[in-house]
């Protein structure tokens, strides 16, 4: 009687193994990343033109003689308009990347043809967007200092905070904005072209959470509607802790309502993402496009 | 003895018309089969102009915008940059309409077969902005209708002056979108080129401030670029805006760009072009 030798798998999952996959998915996506010049281009030219044309409209706002400021420190708590200004655009740029490059991330596998494939390899599935969100994150943190640097060097944006308290903000950000992209990635396993939900997320940002201007000049029924969104308070904190000299307990308030929305977001990500690959997997949605 | 068959493509100009028609319904058809796509041009520019609507609120006093009348003659800073964001429309259909199209067919697989065609290839690219023009009129009009609604939209001059003028602004327009197209074919990428080109011809002409806010050294290119007289002269005829120059000297200059543009946008795209075909990227990607 022969007996049935088992071979023990070449694939065994374990911690070592995912942070090799992390590696490799992170490699992958900077080598594309870096294969497109107008990309790297892109990441120069837009953080200064992007925010330019509401900067200029605010200077026209303003008047010759800046008549217009005298209210909009009433309104803002500031007369540095090109501050406030940079803050908010800055902050709807890194939500608008986000949901483009970590919400299609898995449906770009899908146009490639690789997802499936990915799916039935042993790492752990998330894994696929925490690799991409981390590449992603690196492109953020260019994008972040080019902001900075052009502003400051070239059109003398006057920061009277501090750099560390806008590193935490920046940190405190991070669940509930990644969150939301892993939401938005999740959904798009099944939703394919989700354009009009980037269309729909980044449009509730830029009306409601004061990109340009003070959440207190909206009506009543939409300062309600700018609390319930984070991106509202990572403006807030930002503009307190770039712009004033207020310190820790300024940033507070905004900080641990960050901390709640990441929190949800993150779980609210993660279910989702569990929800819809079961379904996708069901439906055969995973390898379609 | 042998007959030479006629040929069955014989270009005239009834035929360039036909292709011309052929284009543009084919593309009518594909655009309105995405209709989420017409609604979204119609919000979007809203959606984008509300936090300007409400940056002004936080400039104003008892809702006017007094700095911003010092610069531009008129109070009411919604509709002058309403009236830029209709016109922006237009920029960015030409580009869209004419660079993007290109890679769309490079991508398609068709762009070598379709350049094959019996047709002038500068006439294949204004037949592509053809629905692209008619869609964004009909768009641009909804949106100043609901923008109207929403934040306010009062014009009181000369129509049908403000009509005449953006004609020859709109076909020097071609100009720069024969001379774009070319360097999409060079260049094979499209997106980031289009996005940026046109938002910075958007941005320098004024579509949403008036350009004597732009720092000095900004100022020349805002000049050098005939759109800027034809946003400033069409606001000056419609809201009665300051204008930079008397608004006749506008229209002449506006004139004049048109023949030089379309004469150097032609040149460029068939040196470019002819540069490609001798390369033999056309089909590449």
């Amino acid at each position: 009687m022969s007996a049935l030798v088992k071979s023990p798998p070449l694939s065994q999952p374990s911690l070592l193994a995912e942070i090799r996959a992390l590696g490799a998915i992170f490699y992958r996506e900077w080598k594309i990343f870096l294969r497109y010049p107008s990309w790297v281009i892109a990441l120069i030219v837009w953080p200064v033109i992007f925010p330019a044309m509401y900067i200029l409209g605010a200077r026209a706002l303003a008047g010759p003689d800046g008549s217009g400021l005298t209210q909009f420190l009433h309104a803002a708590g500031t007369d540095n308009f090109l501050g406030y200004i940079v803050i908010g655009t800055t902050v709807w740029m890194w939500q608008n990347i986000v949901l483009w490059d970590v919400g299609f991330a898995l449906r770009q596998e899908q146009w490639r043809g690789t997802l499936e494939s990915n799916w039935i390899s042993p790492t752990f599935r998330f894994s696929f967007l925490i690799g991409s969100s981390l590449a992603q994150m690196v492109s953020v943190v260019i994008f972040l200092v080019v902001t900075l640097l052009e502003f400051t060097l070239f059109f003398g944006m006057r920061l009277d905070g501090s750099l560390w308290l806008g590193l935490l903000v920046i940190l405190a950000a991070i669940p509930a904005i990644y969150g939301l992209g892993f939401a938005f990635a999740s959904l798009v396993i099944t939703a394919k072209e989700a354009q009009n939900f980037v269309f729909l997320v980044r449009g509730m940002v830029m009306i409601f959470c004061g990109i340009t201007f003070p959440v207190s000049v909206l009506p009543g029924w939409m300062q309600g509607v700018a609390n319930w969104l984070p991106q509202t308070h990572v403006m807030n904190a930002m503009r307190k802790a770039l712009l004033t000299t207020g310190g820790l307990p300024a940033l507070l308030p905004d900080l641990e309502k960050l901390a709640l929305f990441g929190v949800f977001w993150l779980v609210a990500g993660y279910l989702l993402f569990v929800w819809m690959d079961r379904r996708a997997r069901k439906t055969g949605a995973i390898g379609q496009f | 003895m042998m007959s030479i068959p006629v040929s069955y493509a014989q270009p005239s100009w009834l035929s360039h018309l036909r292709a011309l028609f052929a284009i543009a319904r084919k593309d009518w058809k594909q655009y309105w089969r995405y209709p989420l796509s017409a609604v979204s041009s119609v919000f979007q520019p809203v959606i984008w102009l509300t936090p300007v609507y409400f940056m002004g609120q936080a400039f104003s006093v008892n809702g006017q915008a007094r700095g911003f009348a010092a610069y531009s003659g008129t109070y009411d800073y919604m509709s002058f940059i309403l009236l830029g964001t209709a016109l922006s429309n237009f920029i960015g259909s030409v580009f869209w309409g004419m660079g993007y199209s290109l890679k769309n067919d490079m991508d398609a697989g068709v762009l070598e077969s379709n350049w094959l065609a019996p047709l002038p290839r500068p006439l294949l690219l204004v037949g592509r902005t053809l629905t692209s023009l008619l869609v964004t009129a009909i768009t641009s009009a909804l949106m100043l209708g609901v923008a109207g609604l929403l934040f306010g939209f009062r014009i009181s001059g000369n129509g049908i002056a403000a009509l005449l003028t953006a004609l020859p602004m709109l076909i020097g327009l071609y100009g720069f979108g024969f001379a774009f197209s070319a360097l999409v074919l060079i260049m094979r990428e499209a997106n980031t080129m289009v996005d940026i080109s046109s938002y910075m011809v958007q941005l320098f002409s004024g579509s949403n401030f008036p350009v004597n806010v732009l720092p000095r050294w900004l100022l020349p290119v805002a000049l050098a670029l005939p759109l800027t007289y034809g946003f400033d002269a069409v606001r000056g005829f419609l809201l009665k805006t300051k204008t930079l120059l008397p608004i006749p000297v506008e229209v002449a200059l506006l004139v004049v760009f048109m023949f030089i543009m379309i004469w150097l946008g032609l040149a460029v795209f068939r040196r470019l072009e002819r540069r490609v075909r001798m390369l033999g990227t056309l089909g590449q990607h």
